[in-house]
């Protein structure tokens, strides 16, 4: 930093303090429950010191959720997500904003529009889709005849399947159509100066090589901080997960077990509510997220790199 | 009750062919969570280990709605499960599309024998068509009582816990009279408040027989003693003898009992065991659900949910699925069930066996017969048989909103159930739009 | 757009296609279906369904209910926002400063994120509970005042507070991903030129961030909208008498719950019209102050 002013640093370091608590006594609060026996986690009013159960808590939470494997798993389709979120957005912006074409607001407002439909409205037909996500192509090539005309000249039935249920690409796929991504490298490249492109051309060089040697590097905290929200995002996913996996032992992901734990609240009774476990499930399934934000720290360096001329 | 799994281990045999290892496995859904769906996975364990030739899959869906909703799309890309545990509001929908295979008729066909009239009829009418026929099997049972503070109550001179709503009254005045701040801690439930308040007096909640012959059904509870005993709940917070207790207002009504805030809370049987493992500091008890003085007492029904055989699989996961249930039926798993949870059982046979080898006698399962007592009071009547309303859902969560409102101060309780009502006909009207020319089986 | 330098080619085409082809196979080939359903009466399990053409979204719009839920659905989508952007904003200029210890800073104030979504709700129970929580702390000053069962405000200043909290950790980081990414060269010749801190922030700083201010405006009201099921189910369940039943709680609690599929369906096509105009409107009137280069 330039100046180092004594009282604004001790005013900068009250601020952070302060909206520190308060972003944290809510997983302070679930840390405590985590250490709590189940007659005290129910009890009123809540304990704000932790008590003596965190180890029993997390081993039987672990045992009773069988997160071993799952780990593992949502390990692999979170990293997936991210990759393909990343890549794809990358790409995709890029065209959108660099190439002259007609319809290329039209094609960013179709990207765009895709956040504004929840999964859970639309999880009936996309479970469908996941069941077999070549219907699309097989549907369309039924109406429109070209299916009879395949089945007439050569006798081939044309029946397309490709099942994702039960599968990593099922996990990952359904999860990287989002728009976030796409959106936030428009934003990025739009910032990019005239004179930066016009360098590039000067230089002989296509828009691959534009993107790849003068673009990608210049997104690395960008980056970062997709990767971070999209990794964060698909270690949390509970609903999807939950339908399209029916072999939990191979396939489970952790934080649907970890609604597991929580007591139904639809039931007419007789579920035990057992808090303490959920919060010490809680902290654990946090801890790959957590290291990944500070894994990504390395990234959120102040760039060096000039843009100026 | 006899379960002949050696009549349907013989008609396997004979029309399986090979005797291989490989075993035939069915899908099974349920939606219990936390310990509850401990137990499920655990009776799937022990069917697959008393037997080579079945496999139950058994996954959880973290919730009844999820369960239902999940096998729905799975149901429409033809990848659903064989056996689904369904709550009860969600099977209306279900039992009109007709996408289930009866059980009675599931296990005449495979060969699996079960005695359907060691049912309890209050059971078994709850789950039958009106030729007594099953649609689903019963499984996870409970009927509501209400528990009490037993030390508050001799505090308070009570010697007999209430059975009408003229005693609870009474109870209420002498409680506060000794010192009881709270005398009943108050959390507004539809089953228990609207539904199960008006079979125990076989009053109706809705037309055509609580929706059971035809589906031009529309709402009554806003015309029944319903509407006076929602009053007096009114009057007794608002003279101080109760108070709400939901997670909102601060705490739950279990919770309030538990750490004894409160003398009395109403709930399912199933929460016997739970509290049992909360481990109260005072004596407490249970007792069946008042009535009011001047009405003849009838039967409660089960609430909890049943198991559902869904159609479009292979007879062999129908054998499969037919042989699980039946291995659920017998004694040895439903004592399996009772002693793991607070449920009650379904066959009487089973009750009458666990009775004389001293079950209910010991702890912790002193008195939770007394269940089984609430549920068998009467025959079951034509009200009394349990309710069959499409959008129950939404009727039920009308009913809440507008009871919240009311006591919050918000109208009058004959308002609020007023305006329940003609919404929840609105739903119910929609529903037989939606159904137009279809009637329940 | 601003002006683009590369003519079109298959280059682009190729680059477009993988994206369109995965929305167009999970998003829209689904959602035409659901939405489609907002024109008929669906039956659950299949099995057939009637057609009504618009009675759907008469139903909804007639409805008062689902006026107050569209009102208290707008009023969170705000409040969220503001809240959220506002204390992610002040604490990632300080953060910024990289003092000692700022990188422990950065990511406790990440944390918020990493937390699965079951879990915020409980947790945020614990601290709003009237008899229990943290803020039972002011009923032992003021006996009954604080009771989420009573009072509607309560009830929504609650979802929006906890809303607002994984927001603050989502808008931080790309808050100051922005600000890592101004060059110190910028800052070092602004405070040669004599700008104090505050200066700095206003006329280099904010100006600087308005691509992401954007972005994170558009992303924290869509979700505000989209997203917010999980917290009304855990803290409020839609109460005290539908008070914080959001848009997109009604649609889960008919939908999803209640099995309605074609009233969810129809109020779902409002929902995304209502966030497809504010959008459009942020784009047109916001982005015209963007300073993108």
């Amino acid at each position: 930093m330039i100046e180092r002013t004594p009282i604004l640093n001790i005013a900068t370091h009250a601020i952070l303090v302060f909206g520190l608590i308060l972003i944290l006594v809510p997983i302070w609060l679930a840390f405590v429950g985590a250490t709590l026996t189940l007659q005290e986690v129910n009890s009123a009013p809540i304990e704000l010191w932790p008590g003596d159960q965190l180890w029993p808590n997390l081993k039987e939470a672990w045992v009773l959720s069988d997160f071993g494997q799952k780990f593992v798993n949502t390990l692999i389709v979170a990293t997936g997500v991210v990759i393909g979120k990343i890549t794809l957005a990358c790409i995709t912006a890029f065209a959108l904003v660099f190439f002259n074409f007609r319809g290329r607001m039209l094609i960013f407002w179709m990207i765009f529009i895709t956040l504004m439909l929840p999964l859970e409205v639309r999880i009936v037909p996309t479970y469908a889709v996941a069941a077999n996500a070549l219907t699309p192509f097989q549907t369309i090539m039924d109406w429109t005849g070209i299916s009879w005309l395949i089945n007439t000249v050569s006798g081939i039935e044309v029946s397309l399947e490709w099942n994702l249920l039960n599968s990593y690409t099922g996990l990952i796929l359904p999860l990287v159509a989002t728009a976030t991504g796409t959106f936030l490298y428009r934003q990025f490249f739009l910032t990019i100066p005239d004179e930066l492109v016009e360098a590039a051309r000067m230089d002989g060089a296509g828009p691959l090589r534009f993107l790849w040697d003068v673009l990608i590097p210049l997104s690395k905290t960008n980056v970062a901080a997709l990767a971070t929200i999209m990794f964060v995002y698909a270690w949390n996913q509970y609903l999807w997960p939950l339908l399209v996996v029916t072999d939990r032992a191979n396939y489970g992901l952790v934080v649907v077990q970890l609604s597991d734990l929580v007591p139904d609240q639809l039931t007419t009774g007789g579920g035990t509510p057992t808090w303490h476990l959920a919060m010490a499930a809680t902290l654990v399934v946090m801890l790959p997220p957590i290291a990944i934000v500070i894994l990504m720290q390395r990234w959120f360096v102040r760039g060096l790199i000039n843009t100026d001329k | 009750m006899t379960q002949k799994l050696a009549t349907a281990a013989l008609v396997l045999a004979a029309t399986a062919g090979s005797a291989s290892a490989e075993k035939i496995k069915f899908e099974y859904w349920y939606g219990l969570t936390g310990d509850l769906g401990a137990v499920v996975a655990e009776t799937c364990n022990r069917f697959n280990a008393s037997q080579d030739q079945f496999e139950a899959v058994c996954v959880g869906q973290d919730g009844y709605e999820k369960a239902v909703q999940n096998t729905i799309a799975a149901f429409r890309a033809g990848k659903h499960p064989t056996l689904l545990q369904s709550f009860d509001a969600g099977t209306a929908d279900l039992m009109l599309s007709g996408e289930f295979y009866p059980v009675t008729q599931l296990m005449a066909d495979t060969g699996v024998t079960i005695d359907w009239a060691d049912y309890f009829p209050g059971i078994a009418n709850y789950y039958s068509s009106t030729s007594g026929e099953f649609f689903s099997m019963p499984w996870n049972s409970s009927t509501p009582v209400y528990y009490f503070n037993k030390d508050h109550f001799a505090k308070a001179g009570i010697t007999e816990a209430p059975v009408t709503w003229e005693g609870m009254e009474a109870a209420f005045k002498a409680l506060k009279a000794s010192g009881q701040a709270c005398s009943l801690a108050y959390a507004p439930s539809s089953w228990i408040d609207l539904e199960q308040f008006s079979m125990v007096h076989n009053i109706p909640v809705a037309s055509n027989n609580n929706g059971y012959d035809g589906l031009d059904t529309e709402l009554l509870y806003n015309t029944t003693l319903h509407v006076q005993h929602m009053e007096n709940i009114q009057r007794w917070i608002n003279e101080g003898y109760a108070m709400l207790r939901t997670q909102a207002a601060g705490k739950t009504s279990r919770d309030s009992f538990v750490e004894g805030e409160c003398s009395v809370f109403f709930s399912s049987i199933a929460d016997h065991n739970t509290i049992h493992k909360l481990k109260p500091a005072f004596g407490w008890d249970v007792q069946i659900i008042p009535t009011y003085e001047g009405v003849e007492r009838h039967n409660t029904v089960v609430g909890g949910a049943s198991l559902w055989v869904l159609s479009g699989k292979t007879d062999e996961e129908y054998k499969a699925a037919a042989n699980y249930l039946a291995f659920l039926a017998t004694k040895e798993e439903q004592q399996f069930l009772l002693e793991n949870t607070g449920y009650i059982p379904v066959t009487k046979s089973t009750y009458d066996a666990l009775l004389a080898e001293g079950f209910y006698a010991r702890e912790p399962f002193i008195n939770r017969d007394i269940a089984m007592k609430s549920l068998t009071w009467t025959e079951p009547t034509e009200l009394t048989r349990g309710i069959r309303l499409g959008s129950m859902i939404q009727i039920r969560s009308e009913w809440t909103a507008e009871v919240e409102a009311a006591l919050a101060g918000q109208k009058t309780m004959k308002e609020a159930l007023d305006i329940a009502v003609s919404r929840g006909n609105e739903h119910l009207a929609r529903f037989a739009r939606t159904y137009a020319g279809k009637s329940f089986p | 757009m601003r002006r683009a330098y590369f003519k079109f080619s298959w280059i682009a085409a190729a680059l477009v296609a993988p994206q369109l082809l995965i929305i167009f196979v999970f998003f829209y080939w689904p959602s035409a279906q659901a939405l489609y359903w907002a024109f008929t009466l669906e039956q659950p399990w299949g099995g057939g369904n009637t057609w009504v053409g618009f009675d759907n979204f008469r139903n909804a719009l007639s409805d008062p209910y689902y006026w107050s839920s569209v009102r208290v659905s707008v009023i969170y989508a705000l409040a969220t926002t503001v809240l959220a952007m506002t204390m992610a904003l002040t604490l990632a200029i300080f953060a910024d400063r990289q003092l000692a210890g700022y990188k422990a800073y950065r990511v406790a104030i990440i944390w918020p994120y990493a937390v699965a979504a079951p879990a915020v709700g409980l947790a945020f129970q614990f601290v709003f509970n009237p008899g229990a929580g943290i803020f039972s702390y002011i009923n032992t000053i003021a006996p009954g005042w604080w009771d989420l069962s009573k009072y509607p405000w309560q009830a929504v200043t609650a979802i929006v507070i906890a809303g607002a909290w994984k927001q603050v950790a989502y808008s931080f980081i790309f808050f100051l991903a922005a600000l890592q990414s101004i060059p110190r060269s910028l800052t070092e010749a602004a405070a040669m030129d004599g700008a104090r801190p505050l200066r700095r922030m206003l006329d280099l700083q904010l100006p600087l961030l308005t691509p992401t201010f954007f972005f994170l405006l558009v992303i924290n009201i869509t979700d505000s909208f989209t997203d917010s099921f999980g917290i009304v189910d855990t803290l409020t369940g839609g109460g005290p008498f539908r008070a914080t039943d959001l848009m997109v709680y009604k649609i889960y609690t008919d939908g999803f719950r209640g099995l309605d599929y074609s009233g969810a369906a129809a109020q779902s096509i409002i929902l995304m019209l209502l966030v497809m105009a504010l959008t459009f409107v942020q784009f047109r009137y916001v982005e015209r102050r963007v300073h993108y280069t």
